[in-house]
């Protein structure tokens, strides 16, 4: 078997023991790596009702045939486990050494079982594996414990790592890796700390297998000089992802006040163009030749890593408009190791709640000194406040009441991302139909809904577009396990992914089988979440109720008088379960299962609710 | 006739400005304010007015607001 090592990594954080397990070539060609493989092995190995933060959840890292190859961006990992935000499978990915390293050392994913006795980290050199304390580095942030680690293992170690919000069960808390790298959204830094787990740390000898290496590093390095040569042709990295800030404020789909507001006057302070100048140093991930990464002095004077979704919900979102402040909050949430999407969706319904009398407080939108407070409080559970804000913003918005879960910006538990879809229809099913919750990474389709079709329309072309992109980007990037940015940002063509795969594996696959592989992924991960909510509705797949809410359309601008109609956003959703294959809730029916090589675990999750 | 022009993301270091108000011919098109400001035909681009998409051949009026975008795909 070529492009796999074949072996997966179990380690016993109770035992302090693990064991390399074969899997085989069917299971390699079956699940392909990352969101697949984890996927697959959570729905065998933790059963539903296990608390997420408890032993039995597992932890898994996984990576595919072409991570860590030299080859357009690659330096990713997928990080996945049952979720402590949304009560099923959550994961995410991030840039690190580790996607090279864990499949020099031998494995193409690891599987992190039980509770240590003490905070420990795991480190691994090919065959040995060692438990060592964590010692005073528990209770650190993110960089110090990168700096630890880089020297005493060496800057060109891979690592993951976790901060104060992962210590303290913070369910938002991310895994770190890397200057700004940060990933796991649905809180897979606080399954490490459940697990007393502060950091991985990898290094790999061995050369991954590939049919043949000499052509693929020809392929691989002439192709990261070819998406480079792009970068600098566009200019696309001089502002990196920020610069669709004003393309959002332009079409009145920026998150403002708690995503009241579409538009700002002041948006221009934070944006690109300003990011640009403020620009004093620039990061990317391993294997990347269009590094994203703009870093800007915070206001202490510290450099902090800045993207769009940073800026849009922890300035514009909270109505702060001052880049080094904005740059602070990024760092207190990268130093801590918290999810800066969910950090700003939390502190921005905070806000609101209190604005809207659900709640006391004195939290205010624009003012960044309390926002650092709140942020320190939630990584730490400091109070009862603390302890609210670390829960997310669905279990606020059910401690608050007073109807505030209409505002309280998530889906399934995970808060949405920097774009505004308060009239942006397909967006806002992109979000519903997010199998881990709303996040921009499985579908964004806002331009498309501008140019190609009607902002108006609730058709049957929004539901296949969303369909197309879940496919490339929530399927095949994230099983491949690279990142999508070359061709997403940069037109770098999706006909280059399958001729690495293949060069790698010596297979012959077409983007054809990366979409049935993605679909069956998919299914997958709505078994899970199935399994864990055998009651689910059609509701779950709802965005916010106040998008749909006349009161609070905007009076002025591109949508003045317009929000998303309910009856509309029912039928588009229809339109998506149609093309899917999926039932009236939501869920694939027992035919598409089958026709997606899932019967096996149809017929496990019949054991906990019903397939149609 | 007097036309906003505000350049989005990268296009403002291809035409050396951000934002800008122009001066026209009555009648001008979309493609051919486009042209003026010198940016690239064949780059993949969303031209916007009011927040809405206008096309190449769209006849701009007086007072315009223009925002010209690169095809954003949300990061």
């Amino acid at each position: 078997m070529y492009g796999w090592t074949g072996s997966f990594l179990r380690v016993n954080l109770t035992t302090k023991t693990w064991k390399k397990e074969a899997f085989s070539e069917e299971f390699a060609h079956k699940w392909v790596g990352g969101r697949g493989f984890a996927s697959k092995i959570l729905f065998d190995e933790v059963r539903p009702g296990t608390d997420p933060l408890g032993p039995e959840n597992k932890l898994i890292v996984a990576l595919g045939p072409i991570a860590g190859i030299p080859a357009p961006n690659t330096g990713k990992c997928v990080v996945a486990a049952k979720s402590p935000l949304t009560g099923f499978y959550g994961d995410g990915n991030l840039g690190t050494r580790v996607s090279e390293h864990l499949r020099k050392a031998g494995y193409d994913a690891m599987i992190v079982e039980g509770k240590a006795d003490r905070p420990t980290i795991v480190y691994i050199e090919d065959d040995k594996v060692e438990f060592l304390p964590a010692g005073e580095l528990w209770g650190q942030g993110t960089y110090a414990t990168n700096d630890w680690i880089s020297s005493k293992y060496g800057a060109g170690a891979g690592f993951l790592n976790i901060g104060q919000g992962g210590e303290n069960l913070n369910r938002y808390a991310v895994i770190r890796s890397l200057e700004g790298r940060a990933g796991g959204r649905p809180g897979m830094g606080a399954v490490m700390g459940s697990k007393l787990l502060k950091a991985i740390v990898v290094r790999g000898t061995h050369p991954i297998p590939q049919v043949d290496p000499a052509a693929m590093k020809a392929l691989g390095t002439g192709d990261l000089k070819k998406v480079h040569k792009i970068d600098q042709e566009t200019g696309w990295s001089k502002q990196s992802t920020t610069g669709v800030l004003q393309f959002c404020n332009e079409v009145a789909g920026l998150p403002v006040r708690n995503f009241r507001k579409t538009q700002h006057p002041e948006s221009w302070r934070v944006d690109g163009e300003r990011l640009n100048e403020a620009r004093i140093a620039t990061y990317g991930c391993p294997n990347c030749t269009m590094r994203c990464g703009i870093t800007i002095h915070d206001t202490e004077g510290r450099e902090s890593e800045l993207d769009y979704e940073n800026i849009g919900l922890l300035g514009t979102n909270l109505e702060i408009f001052d880049l080094p402040q904005v740059g602070c909050l990024n760092y207190l949430c990268d130093e801590y190791g918290l999810d800066t999407m969910s950090a700003g969706c939390v502190l921005g319904f905070y806000a609101d709640a209190i604005d809207h009398g659900a709640v006391g407080g004195d939290f205010k939108f624009g003012d960044a000194e309390r926002a650092k407070q709140l942020l320190r409080m939630a990584a730490h559970r400091e109070g009862i406040v603390g302890n609210l804000l670390a829960d997310g913003s669905l279990r606020m918005a059910r401690a608050f009441g007073n109807n505030s879960e209409a505002y309280a910006m998530q889906v399934k538990g995970l808060e949405v991302a920097a774009y505004n879809c308060k009239f942006i229809p397909g967006q806002a099913l992109a979000y519903g139909v997010s199998p881990i919750g709303a996040h921009h990474r499985e579908a964004w389709i806002i331009t498309f809904e501008i140019k190609h079709t009607t902002r108006e329309s609730y058709g049957p072309e929004k539901a296949a577009k969303v369909i197309e992109l879940q496919r490339i980007r929530g399927g095949m990037f994230e099983f491949l396990v690279a990142c999508r940015f070359p061709w997403i940002e940069l037109g770098w063509s999706l006909d280059n992914y399958p001729k690495y795969f293949n060069t790698i594996t010596g297979l012959n696959w077409t983007l054809d089988d990366m979409w049935r592989t993605a679909d069956r992924i998919y299914g997958m991960i709505k078994l899970n979440y199935l399994r864990e909510f055998p009651g689910t509705t059609r509701q779950a797949d709802f965005p916010p109720a106040v998008w749909f809410d006349p009161s609070n359309a905007d009076t002025q601008g591109p949508i003045a008088g317009k929000v998303l109609e309910l009856d509309k956003y029912d039928g588009m959703l229809q339109h998506y379960y149609d093309q899917r294959g999926y039932d009236a809730r939501g869920i694939p029916t027992k035919a598409t299962l089958s026709s997606l090589g899932l019967d096996a675990e149809a017929a496990e999750a019949q054991k906990y609710a019903t397939l149609t | 006739m007097k036309i906003g022009v505000k350049l989005i993301g990268p296009l403002m270091y291809e035409a050396g400005f951000s934002e800008k108000e122009i001066e026209v011919p009555d009648a001008t098109t979309t493609d051919a304010l486009l042209d003026r400001i010198m940016i690239s035909k064949t780059r993949p681009k969303i031209v916007t007015r009011n927040g809405k998409a206008v096309a190449p051949d769209d006849v701009l009026k007086d007072g315009d607001k223009i925002a010209v975008s690169p095809i954003y795909s949300g990061g």
